[in-house]
């Protein structure tokens, strides 16, 4: 068959299909309609718990506190109120509801996260029960409506194909990208410009806007609401165990979940259900252990996603005086300083090398100088700018990039991508050049162009540390912090890395470097700071200070001097 | 006096409270089994001391000698036969906690089901040592305050098991980091098995010694997973001293609500305290950020 | 490569699923040579602790009562009755599609009514729709006459909450003016539809009466100590306590004032204390006590239904929703059998207007609803006798004070 008569079969099929759902109501009888109504809403719920659920791996249970606030917000407007405004209304309470909670997303993460959501859940039905006896002196709500089984169809219909073009639209832009990200390794991705906070809120906020809506749709048909009707935490358990099951990680995944388990209900419900419960389970826990790589493996984050933005990166200002004036830093944590009073400044198109013994401070030093530390004293100010206290992401716009200690590369995401987060949301718009063209570039530039589609998490160690230089070098940062990037490199990496780091000092970057390699601090530093517990112990060329008494002293202790 | 009106029933509650997380305790944090068929074997158990007592007339305290090792073995094997295998192939213990969460969901069905055909959906209750005590002034029940009792008994008991025996300190080891504890020689399944056991038959004291003065039927296992799961986060994961505070301190925040500000607030105080509490303290009263 | 797999598997499942489904849920039509009835009841779910009281058993009962007799007189034959059965999970989803299945795919004659208020509004529309006749029993709300006339098929009986409460303070005033009791009453209402209802009702309805409420609080449902409510109450030294409540605070309620050794004239909870269970559990104790429902338990039908249930489902109903609902059972017999045919329109028509024998005596319903209900009733020597509306035949006279704890 010819490419071009499948692809006419394809669509086709695609009609048939879309008409066959459309006008379902006109053939199906009232059963049936009720299984279709049953696959829609568990279909919108489960797909708007995995837009936000799936990636950033906030394993929600809070989806039937949106649910049922939409179906509350049509049960006292619902008979008042002209119906899509109704909609609008359960909408809006569902954002805003959202907006508030998704804040708790700042502090909370994994199981606590979890628990969280569902206490969440709980803490919104005592709250409308309180107001419903208290307020309003009656609890259940009574929503008569001449809708009919059809049109709550349709208007599920309608919601459905909404959610899926939002989920496609989603991933197709830099947000699905930051927000795979931010799932992958959230430290990273906001160290490479993505303000987390605010793509992790937006996008909770959409979910739940999809929840409560539905709420409100579903409402009519259960005539009487009171809050356990529409706050049953049953819900938030089938939706969660429907989308992880079909798979959380793609738009189309949790439907696969959807349809064979709401049948599975109904088939048990109906030929046993005296009997249901155990067969239920019993099938939960078969399917359960059968699948090899067991659930998570079906989370699936790959995706080709074609890297479409055309976004380039700023070109490198001009300016006087120092890049990086560092003054009078300090850091304590509680009782420890580890930072004292640490001052230097940073040339244009110098590297610069940190070193000293270990817990010296210098991964604090640098950690103030990201971002990811707020220094309790002093300032840093890059060019112009006033950078202490700025979050990691506002600094890493204004051109500041790192390399970690411990590599973070975005492990779910292919090498092409990892840079591609960098370039996409470190850098001003310019349409310098586009950010493909970036992307190959930097990648030839590390040597990692012929694996340019591999997972990063599957990455060999130096071929990591390769990309978390390239992912660094993206948006064309005034100012490069390597953290210890030559550790663990045999003998010929480390030639071919100490080339690379050279190559940039041609191109014109500025580096600062923390390294206990001293042939590479030898080889590429034309300035060097060491610090010893916290201070700033001798400053000058390797050479002067590594023959300096104090600092042989404070590497090797004072008795072998 | 009101103050001591308010503590002492409050710490009675709070007392149940912390016994029906206390299993829940061993099990999520220790062995890393987000368990949430957790509250059926609860309402097993009482179901199991409901038939005792009215079938043969045996005392709720005489049936937690058959209860508890009945239930550590039943357990034992649920690990053994469902769990180790998820543990085993989990790749982190993000990916071993959904997959518990899913298998054990499950199981909660399961069990369920099973109590449903043997004993219906109705509710049951039974009376024993329903006898009033005036302590400090405060009228307690005489079966609520050995729930308590056995609680603090056994909460200590497990914590200094766990700090000062070398197979406590073993799976605490295991609790911080599975992967190093292999590392040192620990053999991971085996004591991970030991604690699911162990927090079943704790659960299943829990359920016994409740029943005492709790109606309950088949259904309400659920409602007694949250409880547990709220007062374990709350206390700290893997935190034993942690849970039992966490549990008494609900129950006292709860008896001042109903006391001093509106019974109706009740729930819904209990739960903003919990929001609250991770807000402020991410990983809990007691516990330790994840390494 | 697993993925497409998975991917696969998941596909085939769904189309097997499918099939199996279409395959199972279609049924045949039978030519009419037997009754089909069908319900969803709660077997699961918060609502199956009700249920499996006073629901269940009592369809179970009336089938295999009618079916000992040979069945439904339609015309001139005796038709058997076959039933179809599911649980709908205290879910209000369920339970709506339950009713589609039953009507499309089992294509039962005629359906019975779901356990609660909840689950009997949410199936309201749709039985209204498809033109079955709704026996809402166990739906007792405010908005009952309201709904019998939205709903022309549909018939309530269990009164309203209101006069629940009403006939609570009428009985109550009659005491206060023998002198029997004083003017306090001490109220505490479960935070539910119920128990808001009747609290509403009852704080007006009492002061009407001349009392004065010392004590007026809601509780959550689901709470699990009730002891600083009732010490609270207790301090303001009530002649009456008064809970709506429901079964499980309301046996909390009482094992807590037997602790508390709280003894006050007047000792009323609500739903739950008409069961078998409280009885069970506080034997000698429950004397006294007075609770929501009662019925007159001097009546030969009631002891044969008594007998009857408890030899066929191995419990005893409940003294106050259960023979109302084998009541409206034999009403929907006789209906059926006036009319001759399956026609459920003149069936329904024929509930709302007729007058019928059943085991509580003649019935005949006012606008759709039963007016003679037992409002009030209290444990006397074993048994649970109704006392309000006063009016009621069999109405025991009350026993004041309740006797102390033992």
């Amino acid at each position: 068959m010819t490419n071009g008569a499948s692809k006419a079969l394809l669509w086709s099929a695609g009609l048939a299909l879309v008409a066959a759902l459309g006008t379902y109501p006109l053939y199906a009888n009232g059963y049936y309609l009720a299984i279709g109504i049953s696959i829609l809403y568990f279909t919108i719920l489960a797909t708007a718990w995995a837009m936000f659920s799936g990636p950033t791996r906030y394993i929600s249970l809070a989806t039937v506190a949106f649910f049922g606030l939409g179906a509350y917000t049509a049960a006292v407007l619902g008979e008042a109120w002209p119906w899509p405004v109704v909609l609008l209304a359960a909408a809006a309470l569902g954002a805003l509801v959202a907006a508030i909670t998704g804040l708790s997303t700042l502090r909370l993460s994994g199981i606590y996260f979890v628990i969280f959501s569902f206490g969440l859940a709980e803490f919104i039905r005592q709250l409308v029960i309180w107001y419903e006896v208290n307020v309003h002196k009656s609890v259940g709500r009574y929503l008569f409506s001449a809708v009919t089984q059809d049109i709550i169809y349709w208007q599920l219909l309608g919601l459905t194909i909404l959610v899926f073009a939002a989920g496609w639209l989603l991933g197709r832009s830099r947000y699905g990208l930051a927000l795979r990200a931010i799932g992958a390794d959230e430290t990273a991705a906001s160290h490479s410009g993505i303000n987390a906070t605010r793509i992790k809120l937006a996008v909770f906020m959409l979910s739940a806007v999809f929840m409560s809506v539905t709420g409100a749709v579903m409402a009519p048909r259960w005539t009487y609401i009171d809050p356990s009707i529409a706050f049953n935490p049953m819900i938030s358990f089938q939706v969660v165990i429907m989308a992880l099951l079909g798979g959380a990680g793609s738009l189309f995944g949790p439907v696969l979940g959807v349809i064979p388990l709401v049948l599975l209900f109904e088939v048990l419900t109906a030929t046993l259900p005296n009997h249901f419960s155990i067969l239920l389970g019993a099938t939960f826990v078969l399917i359960v252990m059968a699948l090899p790589r067991g659930v998570i493996g079906l989370v699936d984050i790959r995706r080709r996603s074609a890297v479409t933005a055309t976004r380039g990166a700023a070109p490198v200002r001009d300016g006087s005086g120092p890049l990086l004036a560092v003054d009078g830093v300090s850091k304590s944590f509680g009782g420890l300083c580890a930072v004292d009073q640490v001052s230097f400044d940073v040339a244009r198109g110098q590297i610069v090398g940190i070193i000293g013994p270990n817990g010296s401070g210098k991964t604090t030093l640098l950690n103030m100088l990201s971002g990811a530390l707020r220094p309790s004293s002093g300032t840093i100010r890059l060019g112009d700018t006033a950078i202490n206290g700025l979050r990691p992401y506002q600094i890493a716009r204004l051109g500041l990039a790192r390399t970690f200690q411990l590599v973070r590369v975005l492990g779910d995401l292919t090498a092409a991508e990892n840079v591609a987060t960098a370039i996409l949301f470190s850098s001003a718009p310019t349409a310098s050049e586009p950010a493909a063209e970036t992307i190959r570039q930097l990648l030839d530039l590390v040597g990692l162009s012929p694996i340019h589609d591999a997972l990063a998490g599957e990455l060999t160690y130096i071929d990591q540390k390769r990309l978390e230089l390239a992912r660094a070098l993206a948006p064309k940062p005034r100012l490069v912090l390597l953290d210890e990037w030559l550790a663990g490199l045999n003998p010929s990496e480390l030639e071919t890395g100490i080339a690379l780091i050279e190559k940039l000092r041609e191109r014109g970057t500025t580096i600062i470097m923390v390294e206990h390699v001293m042939d590479a601090i030898r080889a590429l530093c034309s300035h060097c700071i060491v610090m010893n517990a916290g201070s700033v112990i001798a400053r000058g060329t390797p050479d002067e200070v590594l023959s300096d008494p104090k600092v042989v002293t404070a590497y090797l202790g004072g008795a072998d001097a | 006096m009101l103050l001591f009106d308010i503590v002492l029933p409050g710490l009675v509650l709070g007392g149940m409270y912390a016994l029906i997380a206390l299993g829940l305790t061993l099990q999520y944090g220790v062995a890393r089994v987000m368990n949430l068929s957790y509250g059926e074997s609860l309402v097993a158990a009482a179901f199991g001391a409901v038939s005792l007592y009215g079938g043969l007339g045996l005392s709720p305290l005489v049936a937690l000698l058959l209860a508890v090792p009945l239930a550590a073995v039943l357990n034992w094997l649920l690990y053994r036969l469902l769990l180790e295998r998820l543990m085993r192939r989990g790749k982190d213990s993000g990916a071993q906690e959904i997959d518990s969460i899913l298998v054990t969901f499950g199981v909660l069905f399961v069990i369920q089901g099973i109590m449903l055909v043997a004993f219906g959906g109705q509710y049951y209750s039974y009376s024993y040592l329903s006898i009033p005590i005036v302590v400090l002034g405060s009228t307690l029940a005489v079966n609520r305050l050995i729930a308590l009792t056995f609680v603090a008994v056994i909460g200590v008991a497990v914590y200094l098991a766990l700090t000062r025996t070398r197979i406590g300190t073993a799976v605490r080891a295991i609790a911080v980091d599975a992967n190093a504890a292999r590392l040192v020689g620990i053999d991971v399944s085996a004591l991970s098995g030991l604690a699911f056991a162990c927090g079943g038959g704790l659960v299943a004291a829990g359920g016994v010694l409740v029943s005492m003065f709790l109606t309950f039927n088949a259904s309400m296992g659920v409602i007694f997973t949250m409880k547990a799961l709220v007062v374990v986060i709350m206390g700290g994961v893997g935190n034993v001293l942690g849970a039992l505070f966490a549990g008494l301190m609900l129950g006292v925040v709860e008896t001042a609500v109903a006391r001093l500000v509106d019974p109706g607030l009740t729930l819904a105080a209990t739960y903003a305290l919990f929001l609250g509490v991770l807000l402020i303290r991410p990983t809990g009263l007691f516990g330790r950020a994840p390494s | 490569m697993l993925l497409a797999n998975r991917r696969t598997l998941l596909r085939i499942a769904s189309v097997v699923a499918l099939v199996l489904a279409l395959g199972t849920l279609a049924t045949a039509a039978d030519a009419q040579d037997k009754i089909r009835i069908g319900y969803a009841i709660s077997k699961t779910g918060p609502y199956a602790g009700g249920a499996s009281i006073t629901t269940l058993p009592n369809y179970q009962l009336w089938v295999k009562d009618v079916n000992a007799a040979g069945g439904i007189k339609l015309g001139d034959k005796r038709l058997p009755v076959e039933v179809v059965e599911y649980d709908d999970r205290s879910s209000s989803e369920e339970a709506v599609k339950a009713i589609e299945r039953l009507a499309n795919q089992d294509k039962v004659d005629f359906i019975f009514a779901p356990w609660g208020t909840g689950l009997n509004l949410a199936v309201g529309p749709t039985l209204n729709r498809l033109g079955y006749p709704h026996l809402a029993v166990t739906s007792v709300t405010d908005k009952a006459p309201e709904l019998a006339k939205r709903w022309s098929n549909a018939t309530f009986w269990l009164g309203t909450s209101a006069q629940i409460s009403e006939a609570l303070a009428e009985l109550l005033g009659k005491l206060k003016s023998e002198g029997k009791i004083g003017g306090t009453i001490a109220m505490v209402s479960v935070a539910d539809q119920f128990g808001i209802e009747l609290s509403a009702a009852g704080r007006e309805a009492f002061k009407k009466a001349g009392f004065t409420l010392v004590y007026d609080k809601t509780y959550p449902l689901g709470s699990q100590d009730i002891q600083p409510l009732l010490k609270d109450a207790m301090a303001t030294n009530p002649d009456a306590f008064i809970a709506f409540s429901y079964p499980p605070d309301t046996i909390a309620l009482t094992e807590q004032a037997q602790l508390l050794k709280f003894n006050p004239k007047i000792f009323y909870v609500g739903v739950g204390t008409a069961f078998p269970l409280y009885k069970g559990k506080f034997a000698a104790n429950s004397d006294g006590v007075m609770g929501i429902g009662g019925w007159n338990a001097d009546s030969s039908a009631l002891k044969d239904y008594l007998a009857r249930h408890k030899a066929a489902t191995g419990q005893e109903p409940d003294r106050w929703a259960s023979p109302i609902t084998y009541a409206s059972l034999q009403v929907l017999q006789q209906a059926i059998e006036r009319v001759g045919k399956i026609d459920r329109a003149a069936i329904a028509a024929e509930i709302r207007s007729g007058t019928f024998d059943t085991i509580i005596g003649k019935v005949k319903l006012k606008d759709g609803l039963l007016q003679e209900v037992w409002c009030v009733g209290q444990w006397q020597n074993g048994e649970f006798y109704g006392l309000a509306p006063t009016s009621m035949a069999g109405a025991h006279a009350p026993v004041v004070p309740k006797p102390q704890w033992q």
